[in-house]
C-alpha cells in the first residue's frame, strides 16, 4: 500500500512534465484542429541547449530556440494548412519532416549522451518518500502557466479571438478576426509552452536526442485523455499519464514498463472524443 | 485499346521497359543488383504508403513495422521451424492485414489524424517487442542466415523476382484503383459523409483498405528478410517508416509510379549522402521543401500548370487534396 503510495505520488510528480507538453498539443488542436508532431523535438531541442549552456542564459537561449523553430513550423503549417483549404494529415506530415530534422541537428550538434542536469542535492522527506526539490519548482512553474492560458483564454479578447477561430474560422475571419495571425500565434505560444517543458524535463528526469517522439506521444497522450477542448484538462491527463507509467515501472518487468502506457495512449485514442468530428467530414 | 485501359496499364509498360533496358547495364554489378533490389523493395513499402495515403488519405508512420511484421513472420517460420519461404509469404502477407485491420476498425470512427498517431504508438510498441521477444525474434542480436529463396537463389534471380512482384502490384493496385471499391474510397476520403449516404460502409471500407496496404509492406518484409538473409530489430524501424513516406510523397503519393521513382531517387541518393546522423536533416528538409513546392509529387503535379500560374504572377494554390494524376 505504502509502496502504491509513493509510486502514484512519483507518477503525478513526473507526469507534470507532460501535462505541460499536453498544454500546447491541445492548445494547437482545438485552434488548427491540427497535431504537431515536432512538439518533442522542440522540448528536445530545449533540452540540449540549456544543457550545453547551461544557467539563466542557457535556459533563455533554450526557450528562444524552441520558439525559433516553432516559427518556423508555424509558417510552414500556414502555408499547408490555411483557412478554407485545410489537409491536416499534410500539415501533420509538415511538422513530422521538422521533427525528423531537429532530431537529426541535435544528434549530429550534441550527440548521443542522455542530457540530465540534477542542480539540488537536498532531497524533500514527504512521509518517508525523498522527492527533489525540483519537482516542486515544476508543480510551481506548471501551476502559473496553466492559471495564464486559463486566465488568456477565458478573460481576453485574444482568447476570444482564439477560440473562436477555432470553433469556425471561416465566420472568424468573416467577422474580421485575423484567423492565420491567430493559428501563427498558436504555433508560438505551444513552440514556448514545449520550451520551459523542456527545461524542466533537463532538470528533472533529462533526455536524449531519441527523446523527440517518446515526448510528442506522451504530451499527445496526456491531451486526449480527458479531451482536447482545456488545457486544464490536458495537465490531468499529464498527472494520470505520469501514474500510469509509474505504476508500469514499478510492478511490471522492463520492456512491458514501457510499452503498457503506449497501449493505453491506444485504447484511449480508440475511445476518444477526437474521432467524432471527422467522420462526417467536419460537419457534425 | 479502351483510353481507361490504356491510361491504367501506359505506366506499367514504362516501368516495364525502363527496367528491362536496365536489366543488361547492370546485369554484370553484383552492387547494382543488390541496390536494384532494394530499390524495388522499397518501392513496395512505398506503393503501400501510396495506397494508403494517395488513396485513403490515411498517413501510416508504420510502413516499415508492418514490413517488419512480414520479415520476421518468414525468418521465424524458416529458420526455427524449416517451413519453406512460401508459408513465409502466405504469413507475410496475412499478418499485418491481420493487424491493420482491427487497428484502423479500434479508431472507432477511423478519421486520419489518430489513425496516424496509432500507428506511430504501433512503430514504438513494435520496437519494443521485438528487442523483447528473445526466444521468437533473436532479441538484440536477431536472426541471422534466413535461407535465399530457392526459387530465386542469385541476386540476378531477385532482381528479376522482385520487379516482378512490383509490376503485379502495381497492375493489381492499378485495377482496384478503378474499380467500384477503388471510387468508394476515393469518396470517402474526399467527403465521408456523401460516401455513406451512397451506401458505402466508410469504417469498413477505409479499414480494409489500409489492411490491404499493410500486406503489400509485408511482401516487402518477407523479400527483404530472404535478400539480406538477416533481421534484426534495427533493420525496418521508424526510421526507415519516416524514409518510405518521404518516398511516396516525393515521387507524387496518389500516383501509380510515384512511389517507385521516389523509392529509386532517394535509394540511390542514400549512397552518396554523407554518415547516418545527418540524414535526418537531409530527408525531413526534403519533406518539407516538397510539401512546400508540389505536395502532390513530382508526377502528381501539373508542371506546365504552376509554372504558367507562377509567371501570371498569381499566388500559388496549394490544393493539398490531391487531383488525380496519370502516370
Amino acid at each position: 500500500m505504502y509502496e502504491l503510495v509513493e509510486y502514484l505520488l512519483r507518477g503525478a510528480l513526473l507526469g507534470i512534465t507532460y501535462g505541460l507538453l499536453a498544454f500546447p498539443v491541445s492548445l494547437l488542436f482545438s485552434t488548427t484542429g491540427s497535431v504537431d508532431v515536432a512538439l518533442g523535438a522542440y522540448a528536445v531541442l530545449a533540452v540540449a541547449v540549456a544543457y550545453s549552456i547551461g544557467g539563466p542564459v542557457g535556459i533563455l537561449a533554450a526557450i528562444l530556440a524552441t520558439v525559433f523553430a516553432s516559427f518556423v513550423v508555424g509558417i510552414i503549417s500556414l502555408r499547408l494548412n490555411r483557412p478554407g483549404a485545410v489537409d491536416h494529415v499534410t500539415a501533420v506530415l509538415g511538422t513530422f519532416g521538422l521533427a525528423m530534422f531537429l532530431e537529426s541537428l541535435i544528434l549530429s550538434v550534441f550527440g548521443t549522451n542522455p542530457m540530465i542536469r540534477q542542480p539540488f542535492d537536498t532531497f524533500w522527506n514527504i512521509g518517508g518518500i525523498r522527492i527533489s526539490p525540483q519537482t516542486g519548482i515544476n508543480a510551481a512553474v506548471c501551476l502559473v502557466i496553466l492559471t495564464a492560458l486559463f486566465v488568456v483564454l477565458r478573460k481576453t479578447p485574444f482568447g476570444r479571438s482564439m477560440r473562436a477561430s477555432a470553433a469556425n474560422p471561416v465566420g472568424a475571419s468573416l467577422n474580421g478576426i485575423p484567423v492565420r495571425q491567430i493559428w501563427f500565434a498558436t504555433y508560438l505560444l505551444g513552440g514556448l509552452l514545449a520550451g520551459v517543458a523542456g527545461v524542466l524535463i533537463l532538470y528533472t528526469t533529462g533526455a536524449d536526442y531519441s527523446s523527440a517522439f517518446t515526448l510528442t506521444i506522451w504530451g499527445f497522450g496526456s491531451a486526449i485523455i480527458f479531451g482536447m477542448n482545456s488545457p486544464l484538462r490536458g495537465f490531468a491527463g499529464g498527472l494520470i499519464i505520469g501514474m500510469v507509467q509509474a505504476l508500469c515501472s514499478g510492478y511490471l518487468p522492463g520492456a512491458w514498463a514501457t510499452a503498457i502506457p503506449l497501449v493505453v495512449i491506444f485504447v484511449v485514442l480508440s475511445m476518444g472524443r477526437m474521432n467524432q468530428i471527422v467522420s462526417t467530414g467536419g460537419r457534425v | 485499346m479502351p483510353a481507361v485501359l490504356r491510361s491504367r496499364l501506359a505506366p506499367i509498360g514504362l516501368l516495364v521497359v525502363i527496367i528491362a533496358a536496365m536489366t543488361p547495364l547492370i546485369a554484370g554489378s553484383a552492387f547494382w543488383l543488390d541496390n536494384s533490389v532494394l530499390v524495388a523493395i522499397f518501392s513496395l513499402l512505398a506503393l503501400s504508403v501510396g495506397m494508403a495515403y494517395g488513396q485513403a488519405g490515411i498517413l501510416s508512420m508504420a510502413p516499415a513495422a508492418f514490413g517488419a511484421i512480414g520479415a520476421f513472420a518468414t525468418s521465424i517460420v524458416t529458420t526455427r521451424y524449416g517451413l519453406s519461404p512460401l508459408v513465409g509469404l502466405a504469413l507475410a502477407l496475412l499478418l499485418p492485414a491481420v493487424v491493420a485491420y482491427p487497428m484502423a476498425r479500434a479508431i472507432t470512427r477511423l478519421s486520419p489524424l489518430p489513425l496516424s498517431i496509432a500507428t506511430l504508438l504501433l512503430s514504438l510498441v513494435l520496437e519494443l517487442a521485438i528487442r523483447e521477444g528473445k526466444g521468437l525474434t533473436g532479441g538484440y542480436i536477431g536472426i541471422s542466415g534466413i535461407p535465399p529463396l530457392w526459387f530465386a537463389d542469385s541476386v540476378f534471380a531477385m532482381h528479376v523476382l522482385s520487379w516482378g512482384l512490383v509490376v503485379v502490384v502495381l497492375f493489381l493496385y492499378a485495377n482496384l484503383t478503378d474499380s467500384a471499391v477503388g471510387r468508394a474510397v476515393k469518396t470517402a476520403r474526399h467527403d465521408p459523409l456523401r460516401a455513406t449516404a451512397d451506401g458505402v460502409n466508410v469504417p469498413a471500407l477505409l479499414a480494409s483498405y489500409f489492411a490491404i496496404s499493410a500486406s503489400v509492406s509485408g511482401l516487402a518484409g518477407w523479400l527483404y528478410a530472404h535478400h539480406l538473409t538477416y533481421m534484426g530489430p534495427d533493420s525496418l524501424t521508424m526510421h526507415v517508416s519516416i524514409k518510405v513516406v518521404l518516398m511516396a510523397v516525393i515521387g507524387g503519393a496518389s500516383t501509380l509510379l510515384g512511389p517507385v521513382l521516389g523509392a529509386a531517387f532517394l535509394t540511390l541518393l542514400t549512397l552518396y549522402l554523407p554518415a547516418a546522423e545527418t540524414q535526418g536533416m537531409i530527408f525531413g528538409g526534403v519533406l518539407i521543401f516538397v510539401l512546400l513546392v508540389a505536395p502532390n509529387g513530382v508526377l502528381g503535379t501539373d508542371w506546365g500548370k504552376l509554372i504558367a500560374r507562377r509567371s501570371d504572377k498569381q499566388p500559388m494554390a496549394v490544393r493539398p487534396a490531391a487531383t488525380e494524376g496519370t502516370a
